[in-house]
C-alpha cells in the first residue's frame, strides 16, 4: 500500500512539473532552478536571442549562468570536452546534428521523454529533426530554431536589368536566368562566400534540388550505390555551373562581403541560409532590395534543407541544476518562447503549429515555414550536410574536402569528383 | 651623385613604409563605421571618422549579457601574462646559467629535452593539460593558465639564456669559484648583472606570446575570467550577423598596445645594452 | 657523515632551483609526447579511450589528401620561410648597422610585427593580398590594368602568401638578433682587419659574418619552431584554402583532433609531425656531436 501511494505521489508531482509552462512552473519549484550553459553565441542576433531566453528563464524564477565561448563551434566543443574531462559538464550546452548522438555516448545525458510527452511536443516537430535529438530513442536535446540552407535570394535590381519577373523554381530555370544575367553584363550571377560551409551549401542545394531521394540515400544514409549514382554526377555538373558563376577572388571571405554588389545588381543571386536576411538588414539594406524564395527543386515539390541549433542536457546531481534543466526544456518547447527566439534571429520556429501571420515575422520567414510544412508532407525535408546536420563532423569534413577542392579547381571533372567523394566516405568511416 | 649612405637610407625607409602598411590599414579601419566597411571594402580611407569605435571597444560592446567592452579582459590577460612572464624568465635565466656555466652531470640531456619543448604544437598539448589541470584541481583558474605558460615558456627562456651565457668567459667563473663563491653568489654577482639584454629578449618574447595566446585562454577559463584574445574573437565571429568591423579593429589596436609598448621600450634597451660593451 | 650531510643541505637550494623546473619542463615534454603517441594507437574519437588499433590511424591519416598536401607544404613553406626570413633579417640588420638617423624608429618599425598576434597578421594580409581589394586592385586602379597578384586565390601559389605574411611577422626578430651580433663583434678583430687594409665588403664577409654563426643557429631554431607550429596565421589568412591547398601539419592535427572529433587520427598526425621534425633535428644534433668530438671538448 505504501509503495503504491508513494509511486502515486511521484507521478502526481511529475505531472505537476510537466504541466503547461505559463501556469504551473512558478508554483511547482521548491528549489531555485539554476542553469549553467555554454554556447558559441556571444554576439550578434544569436547572442541577443540567447540573452533574451536567459531573461525569460530568470523571469520564471531561475538563475541563468550562460558562458559563451568565443570562437566557432570547435572552440565551444573543446570547452565542453575540457569540462566533461574535469567531471564538471555544464547543465546544458549547444550541440547539434549527429554530434548529439556521438557526444551522448561520452557522458550521461538527461532523459527528457517525460517532459516532452507531457507537452505533446513530438507531434509538432519534423520527424527527421526529432530523431536527431533522441539518441538511443530517448529525448536528450532540445532544438531551438530552424534555418533553411537552400534559400534563394535574388537581387531586385538584377532582375530588373534582365527584365525577369519570376523566381526560378527548378535548376533549369535557375541556369537560364543566370545565363541571361551574364549576357546582360552581370559578371557574377551568383554571390558566394569562400568558406567550406559555403561550398558545401552549393553542393547540397544542387543535389537536393535534383533529387531529394538520392540526397537522403547518399548523403544522409551513405548508401554506396547512391554515392556513385547518376544524381551525384548531375549534382557535380550543376555545382560546376554554379562555380563558374561565382567571383573567383573571394578567397576565404564570408559571403557578406558581396552583399553591396548583390544589392546593387552587380551580382544576381545568392543561395544562402535564411540568416542572410538578418545580415542584409543589419548591413543597412532594405527588404525590397531583394526577393526570397525556396531553393530550386526539379520535381515540382518543395525541398527544404534543414539546419537546427539545439541544446543537449548533461546529467548533474545538483537539485537546482536539475530543476533548471526542466525549466529550460519547458521554456524551449513553449510556442511563445520559440516565437520570441526566431523573431530575434530570423529563423523559423521548431514547432510546426506556430502562427506566423503576426507583425514580428517577415515574408521570408513565413515562406520558409510554409515550405517546411509542405516539404515534410512530401518527405522532401532533408538535413544539411554543410552545417553538420546530416553526418558527424568527421564524415562531413571529409566530404566537404572533396567538394571545396572541386569548386576551387576546374580541372577536376564531375566523374572524378564522384569517385573522390565515395573514397572520402570510405576513408572516414 | 647620391651618396651611398643616402641610397641606403632611402632603401631602408621604403622597406619601413612597406612594413607599416598592415598597421596603417588596421588603424584606418578602426575609425570607420561598420556599415561603411560592409558596404565598401576592408581597405579604404574613412569617409566618416568614427572615433567612438574606441570607446565602444573599450567599455561598450556586449559579449552575450556583459556589456563592458574589453576593459575587464585586459585585467585577466595581465593577471596571466605578468606572473607567467616573470616566472619563466627567472627560472629560464637560472636554468640557462646552470647548463652553460655551472654545469652538472646530465645537464646536456635534460637541457635537450627542455629545448624540445619549443617544438611541441599547442594542439597536441591541449588534452594532456586538461587532464593535468583536473588532477591538480586548477581547472578554470587563472593560476592554472599561469602554470601552463610558465612551464611551456621555460623551454624558450632557458634556450635563449643558455645561448647567451655561453659567451661569458669561463675565466670569470673559475676566478669566482676560486674565491669561494657558490652557485647563487655567482648568479647574483656575475651572471645577473650581465643579463639585461637577454632578459629583455625573453620578457618580450614571453609577454607577447602569452598575451596573444588564444587556444588555452579560451578552453581553460570561463566567462568574465577570459583573457583579451577571447574577447577579440568573440567580436569577430558571428555567422548570422555583419561583423562590427570598425569596433573590431579598434579592439585589436587596443589589445595590441601593451605588446607594442613592450617592444618600444624593450627594443631600445636591448641593443643599447649590448653596444655598451657589457659582454666582452 | 655529518660533513657530507651538511654539504648536501648547503647545496639543496641549488638542486631544487635547478632540477625542479627542469624536470617539470622536460617531464611535460616527455609525458605529453608519450601520451600523444599512446592515443595515436587507440580508437579514441571524441575522448581518449583505451584500446589498440595498431597502425590504422596512421594509414588513415597518411591516406588523406589533407596530409599529403600538408606535408609538401611544410617542406616548401618551412624551407623558404626559414631561408628568406634569415636573409631578410640579416639584410635589415646590416642596413641598420650603418648608424643611420632615426635608427630607434626604424628598429621599432621592423620589430613591431612580432607584437601583433598571428590571427591579426593573417587577417590583415588576407585583405592586402586579395586581388579584389588589396595590392592588385591598387595597381590596377593606378593604371597597370594588366598587373596581377592573385596568389591568394591560386591553388599553386597560395602557400607563398603564407610565406610572405610569415616573413613580415618574423624578420624583425631575426634582424634584432643579427643586429646585436653585428654590434658585438670583437673590436680587436675589426681593428686587425682595418690594419690589414680590408675594405667594408671584405670585413663583412671575412670577419663579421662568420662570427654570426652562433646567432644564426639561434635564429634558425626559432624560425623552425615558428614554421612547425604555424596554425593561427594560416587559419586567418587562407583557412587552409583555396580548397585545401594551404593545409599544414599543425592544421591537420587540430582539424582531426577537434573539428573532426577524432583524437586517434589527430594524435597520429601529431606524431608524424614530430617524426618529420626529428628527421631535421637528429642530423643536426649528430653533426654538433661530431664537431665537439673532433674539437676534443
Amino acid at each position: 500500500m505504501t509503495l503504491l501511494s508513494r509511486r502515486a505521489l511521484l507521478a502526481a508531482s511529475a505531472g505537476v512539473l510537466a504541466a503547461p509552462v505559463s501556469t504551473q512552473i512558478a508554483n511547482a519549484q521548491t528549489v531555485k532552478p539554476r542553469l549553467t550553459a555554454i554556447s558559441q553565441w556571444s554576439a550578434g542576433s544569436d547572442g541577443a536571442a540567447i540573452t533574451a531566453l536567459g531573461k525569460k528563464f530568470e523571469e520564471h524564477g531561475g538563475l541563468w549562468q550562460h558562458s559563451p565561448v568565443p570562437g566557432f563551434t570547435t572552440e565551444m566543443m573543446n570547452k565542453l570536452r575540457a569540462q566533461i574531462l574535469a567531471g564538471d559538464p555544464p547543465a546544458c550546452s549547444q550541440l547539434k546534428g549527429p554530434e548529439i548522438e556521438a557526444w551522448s555516448k561520452i557522458a550521461p545525458t538527461v532523459n527528457l521523454d517525460a517532459i516532452v510527452a507531457a507537452a505533446g511536443y513530438e507531434k509538432v516537430v519534423a520527424p527527421d529533426l526529432a530523431r536527431i535529438h533522441k539518441p538511443g530513442g530517448k529525448w536528450a536535446a532540445m532544438p531551438l530554431q530552424i534555418y533553411r540552407t537552400n534559400t534563394l535570394f535574388v537581387s531586385k535590381r538584377a532582375m530588373d536589368r534582365v527584365k525577369a519577373d519570376k523566381l526560378p523554381t527548378n535548376w533549369a530555370e535557375f541556369n537560364a536566368l543566370a545565363e541571361k544575367m551574364k549576357a546582360a553584363g552581370i559578371a557574377y550571377p551568383l554571390a558566394n562566400g569562400g568558406s567550406r560551409p559555403d561550398d558545401g551549401q552549393k553542393f547540397e542545394a544542387s543535389l537536393a534540388g535534383i533529387s531529394p531521394t538520392a540526397y537522403r540515400a547518399a548523403i544522409m544514409n551513405l548508401d554506396e550505390k547512391a554515392l556513385k549514382g547518376p544524381e551525384m554526377r548531375a549534382a557535380f555538373v550543376q555545382l560546376r555551373k554554379l562555380a563558374d558563376w561565382m567571383d573567383p577572388n573571394t578567397a576565404s571571405q564570408a559571403y557578406a562581403v558581396h552583399l553591396p554588389q548583390f544589392v546593387a545588381g552587380d551580382m544576381g543571386m545568392m543561395i544562402q541560409g535564411g540568416w542572410a536576411q538578418g545580415v542584409l538588414l543589419n548591413a543597412g539594406f532594405k527588404l525590397d532590395d531583394f526577393i526570397i524564395g525556396p531553393g530550386p527543386s526539379d520535381n515540382g515539390k518543395p525541398v527544404f534543407l534543414l539546419n537546427a541549433d539545439a541544446f543537449i542536457f548533461w546529467q548533474r546531481k545538483e537539485a537546482d541544476l536539475q530543476a533548471g534543466q526542466k525549466l529550460m526544456a519547458q521554456l524551449v518547447m513553449d510556442p511563445a518562447i520559440q516565437t520570441m527566439y526566431s523573431q530575434i534571429t530570423g529563423s523559423i520556429p521548431v514547432r510546426t503549429d506556430v502562427d506566423l501571420s503576426g507583425p514580428g515575422w517577415s515574408d521570408g520567414q513565413r515562406e520558409a515555414a510554409a515550405t517546411l510544412k509542405a516539404a515534410v508532407a512530401a518527405n522532401q525535408s532533408v538535413l544539411s550536410l554543410a552545417h553538420n546536420m546530416a553526418q558527424e563532423n568527421g564524415m562531413t569534413a571529409a566530404m566537404i574536402d572533396v567538394i571545396t577542392e572541386y569548386v576551387k579547381n576546374r580541372a577536376i571533372t564531375p566523374d572524378q569528383a564522384v569517385a573522390r567523394l565515395s573514397e572520402a566516405v570510405e576513408g572516414a568511416r | 651623385m647620391f651618396s651611398r649612405r643616402g641610397l641606403i637610407a632611402v632603401l631602408v625607409w621604403l622597406l619601413a613604409a612597406a612594413y607599416l602598411v598592415p598597421m596603417v590599414v588596421v588603424l584606418l579601419n578602426s575609425v570607420r563605421t561598420a556599415q561603411e566597411i560592409a558596404q565598401g571594402s576592408m581597405i579604404g580611407w574613412p569617409k566618416f571618422w568614427a572615433f567612438s569605435n574606441y570607446a565602444v571597444a573599450w567599455s561598450g560592446f556586449c559579449i552575450a549579457q556583459t556589456c563592458k567592452g574589453i576593459a575587464p579582459y585586459v585585467v585577466n590577460s595581465a593577471a596571466i601574462t605578468l606572473p607567467a612572464t616573470l616566472i619563466s624568465t627567472l627560472l629560464g635565466a637560472v636554468a640557462g646559467y646552470a647548463v652553460s656555466l655551472w654545469r652538472f652531470r646530465g645537464d646536456r640531456w635534460i637541457f635537450g629535452l627542455v629545448t624540445l619543448g619549443v617544438f611541441l604544437p599547442e594542439q597536441m598539448r591541449l588534452i594532456p593539460w586538461t587532464i593535468v589541470l583536473r588532477d591538480l584541481g586548477l581547472s578554470n583558474t587563472l593560476a592554472g593558465l599561469v602554470m601552463i605558460h610558465s612551464v611551456q615558456g621555460l623551454s624558450f627562456t632557458a634556450l635563449f639564456c643558455r645561448n647567451y651565457y655561453l659567451s661569458i668567459p669561463q675565466e670569470l667563473m673559475k676566478a669566482a669559484r676560486i674565491d669561494g663563491a657558490g652557485f647563487f653568489r655567482i648568479f647574483w654577482r656575475i651572471v645577473l648583472p650581465l643579463s639585461p639584454p637577454i632578459l629583455v629578449v625573453t620578457v618580450i618574447w614571453q609577454f607577447t606570446g602569452i598575451w596573444n595566446e588564444f587556444l588555452y585562454g579560451v578552453t581553460f577559463t570561463t566567462g568574465t575570467q577570459q583573457p583579451i584574445t577571447a574577447a577579440l574573437i568573440a567580436l569577430a565571429t558571428s555567422v548570422a550577423d555583419v561583423p562590427q568591423y570598425g569596433v573590431q579593429n579598434a579592439a585589436v589596436v587596443l589589445a595590441a598596445l601593451p605588446t607594442m609598448l613592450v617592444y618600444l621600450f624593450g627594443g631600445r634597451y636591448f641593443v643599447r645594452g649590448l653596444t655598451a660593451g657589457a659582454v666582452k | 657523515m655529518s660533513a657530507s650531510l651538511r654539504a648536501f643541505t648547503r647545496r639543496l637550494p641549488e638542486f631544487l632551483v635547478i632540477w625542479v623546473p627542469m624536470l617539470l619542463s622536460a617531464g611535460h615534454v616527455v609525458v605529453f609526447t608519450l601520451w600523444t603517441t599512446w592515443v595515436s594507437f587507440t580508437p579514441s574519437t571524441l575522448m581518449p579511450t583505451d584500446g589498440w588499433v595498431g597502425l590504422r590511424n596512421y594509414t588513415a591519416v597518411l591516406g588523406t589528401r589533407n596530409w599529403k598536401i600538408a606535408f609538401d607544404n611544410l617542406l616548401l613553406f618551412g624551407f623558404s620561410f626559414m631561408l628568406l626570413t634569415t636573409l631578410v633579417g640579416l639584410a635589415l640588420a646590416i642596413l641598420l648597422d650603418q648608424r643611420l638617423r632615426g635608427e630607434n624608429v626604424l628598429r621599432a618599425i621592423f620589430l613591431y610585427p612580432l607584437a601583433v598576434s598571428f590571427v591579426v597578421t593573417g587577417t590583415v594580409w588576407s585583405w592586402l593580398l586579395n586581388p579584389g581589394m588589396g595590392v592588385q586592385k591598387l595597381f590596377n586602379s593606378l593604371g597597370w590594368t594588366d598587373f596581377r597578384f592573385d596568389w591568394l586565390v591560386n591553388r599553386d601559389m597560395a602557400i607563398w602568401t603564407v610565406v610572405i605574411a610569415a616573413i613580415w611577422q618574423a624578420s624583425g626578430f631575426a634582424m634584432a638578433l643579427f643586429l646585436a651580433g653585428l654590434r658585438s663583434v670583437d673590436a680587436d678583430l675589426l681593428k686587425a682587419a682595418q690594419i690589414d687594409g680590408a675594405g667594408p665588403l671584405r670585413t663583412y664577409t671575412r670577419v663579421i659574418l662568420p662570427s654570426l654563426w652562433p646567432i644564426t643557429v639561434s635564429v634558425l631554431v626559432i624560425l623552425l619552431q615558428f614554421a612547425i607550429k604555424t596554425f593561427d596565421l594560416v587559419r586567418a589568412l587562407t583557412e587552409g584554402g583555396p580548397g585545401i591547398a594551404t593545409q599544414l601539419p599543425a592544421l591537420v592535427v587540430y582539424d582531426f583532433m577537434f573539428q573532426r572529433g577524432n583524437l586517434g587520427r589527430g594524435s597520429a598526425a601529431a606524431v608524424l609531425m614530430l617524426l618529420t621534425l626529428l628527421a631535421v633535428l637528429l642530423p643536426y644534433a649528430g653533426w654538433t656531436y661530431l664537431q665537439r668530438r673532433r674539437a676534443g671538448a
